[in-house]
């Protein structure tokens, strides 16, 4: 284990149980798992942690200041962009961990407030439309279908049952693509809000905050779950579940690679069982 | 700021010459008088659910052996009073105990929870289901300034998130 334990890498002292992680998954488990076993296990069975990179910090940032605005709404407080400039500049300078900006930090800023600002102007959310749901911590027992616990987060729910995720991105999307590549996520969350509120959602959207040097805001809606989607998704969980029975951590080389924060764990590898 | 107070009062005939009664009041801000007509409908339709909801629970009537009384969270509180057989929260049974739990360890106003439960979501606690439940519980902790990072939320499971 220690040998895939590289310099300025912090792992915990002890790995996190195998039979622990088989009692719950989540959508970022799962497309952890999905995309690379072995990335899985250093991030969620050998818990070594990388310091935060420019593009985790500003998304977070941008997260941060949606979810004071959806508060806000469903606070009944009125719409106060000076508040939320606070929020975003607090935010910014909670860092954490030095990051690496390449001397493009002030830059990284301007676009980040200025994503925000276009996503206030352009957004389809009403000022007075009262979430159903903010920021909520759910879970769904599937324990009746031979599977985990699903746990997750639920970042918006819109008046009517519309579950909303936010995203920031560097480059706008195509709709089939993003639907295609957040499904996991999308499905989890369909299935979480049928869990806590006993409806089927109205439907699903992914709000891409697009940091081009003018910044966009695309929309991409899809319909409620379908049976389809529901079992694919199931079926990955199975084999989530199997996977780790098997302890099947093998690496997955790809463009993926080129941005992971493990690849210098992962060359240490040299094929043994964990 | 304008604010709209509504109160909806309910009195019901019962078997053996008894009678309850229930009302229950809030207070709702605008930001402008257009909104009042549309905000009051909407107070009116939700105080009447909650009225109806909980004054179907009839309690102890005289002449007959004492039944649990449904109205206002009176279980766990240790004070003596019977715990209700059927006390059905839409909730899960973790929610419920979680909730109870920060209202005791906070002490804090069981009405101003309702209260707040109406205004969020124009329902009573025990009428909240799962995902509202789990929205009124992040509300109470920050309120009491015991919220957690998104990413512990789910404090005892492995790796969540």
């Amino acid at each position: 284990m220690n040998a895939l334990v590289e310099n300025g890498a912090v792992p915990l002292v002890e790995p996190v149980p195998i039979e622990k992680l088989k009692m719950t998954v989540s959508a970022s488990r799962l497309n952890c798992w999905l995309q690379c076993r072995l990335k899985f296990y250093f991030r969620y069975v050998l818990k070594i942690t990388k310091p935060k990179t420019a593009a985790l910090h500003y998304g977070s940032v941008v997260h941060l200041v949606l979810q004071h605005w959806n508060m806000a709404r469903w606070r009944k407080q009125p719409f106060d962009l000076t508040k939320l400039k606070q929020v975003f500049d607090t935010g910014w300078l909670d860092q954490g961990s030095p990051i690496n900006w390449d001397g493009e930090e002030p830059e990284q800023k301007t676009s980040a407030w200025a994503v925000l600002e276009k996503y206030f102007t352009d957004t389809p959310i009403k000022a007075n439309e009262m979430p159903e749901a903010v920021e909520v911590a759910v879970e769904a027992d599937l324990g009746k279908h031979g599977l985990p616990v699903l746990i997750g987060v639920l970042d918006l729910v819109r008046a009517g049952g519309r579950i909303v995720d936010f995203k920031s991105a560097a480059k706008t999307p195509d709709n089939d693509m993003a639907l295609h590549t957040n499904g996991v996520q999308l499905d989890c969350y369909s299935i979480l809000y049928r869990e806590g509120t006993g409806k089927r959602e109205a439907g699903r959207e992914l709000h891409h905050l697009i940091k081009t040097k003018v910044p966009k805001v695309i929309i991409t809606e899809a319909g409620p779950m379908m049976e389809y989607q529901r079992n694919r998704l199931f079926r990955l969980m199975e084999d989530y579940v199997e996977g780790l029975d098997r302890e099947n951590f093998v690496p997955a080389p790809g463009f993926g690679c080129m941005g992971c924060e493990y690849l210098g764990n992962c060359r240490k590898w040299e094929g043994g069982r964990h | 700021m304008i604010t709209l107070e509504a109160n909806y009062s309910k009195k019901l005939g019962l078997p053996g010459y008894s009678s309850h009664q229930f009302s229950v009041s809030l207070k709702s801000e605008l930001t402008d008088i257009s909104q009042a007509e549309q905000e009051s409908a909407r107070l009116y339709r939700v105080l009447q659910q909650s009225v109806d909801s909980n004054i179907q629970q009839i309690g102890f009537l005289p002449g007959e052996p004492a039944k649990p009384n449904l109205n206002g969270h009176q279980n766990g509180n240790g004070n003596g009073h019977h715990k209700p057989e059927t006390d059905k929260w839409a909730c899960s049974d973790k929610q419920r105990d979680l909730i109870l739990k920060i209202t005791d360890e906070n002490k804090l106003d069981k009405a101003k929870v309702e209260q707040l439960a109406m205004d969020r979501f124009s329902k009573g606690v025990k009428l909240l289901n799962k995902l509202e439940a789990s929205g009124l519980i992040e509300e109470l902790l920050e309120q009491n300034g015991q919220s957690k990072p998104r990413n512990q939320r789910f404090g005892q499971k492995a790796g969540a998130r």
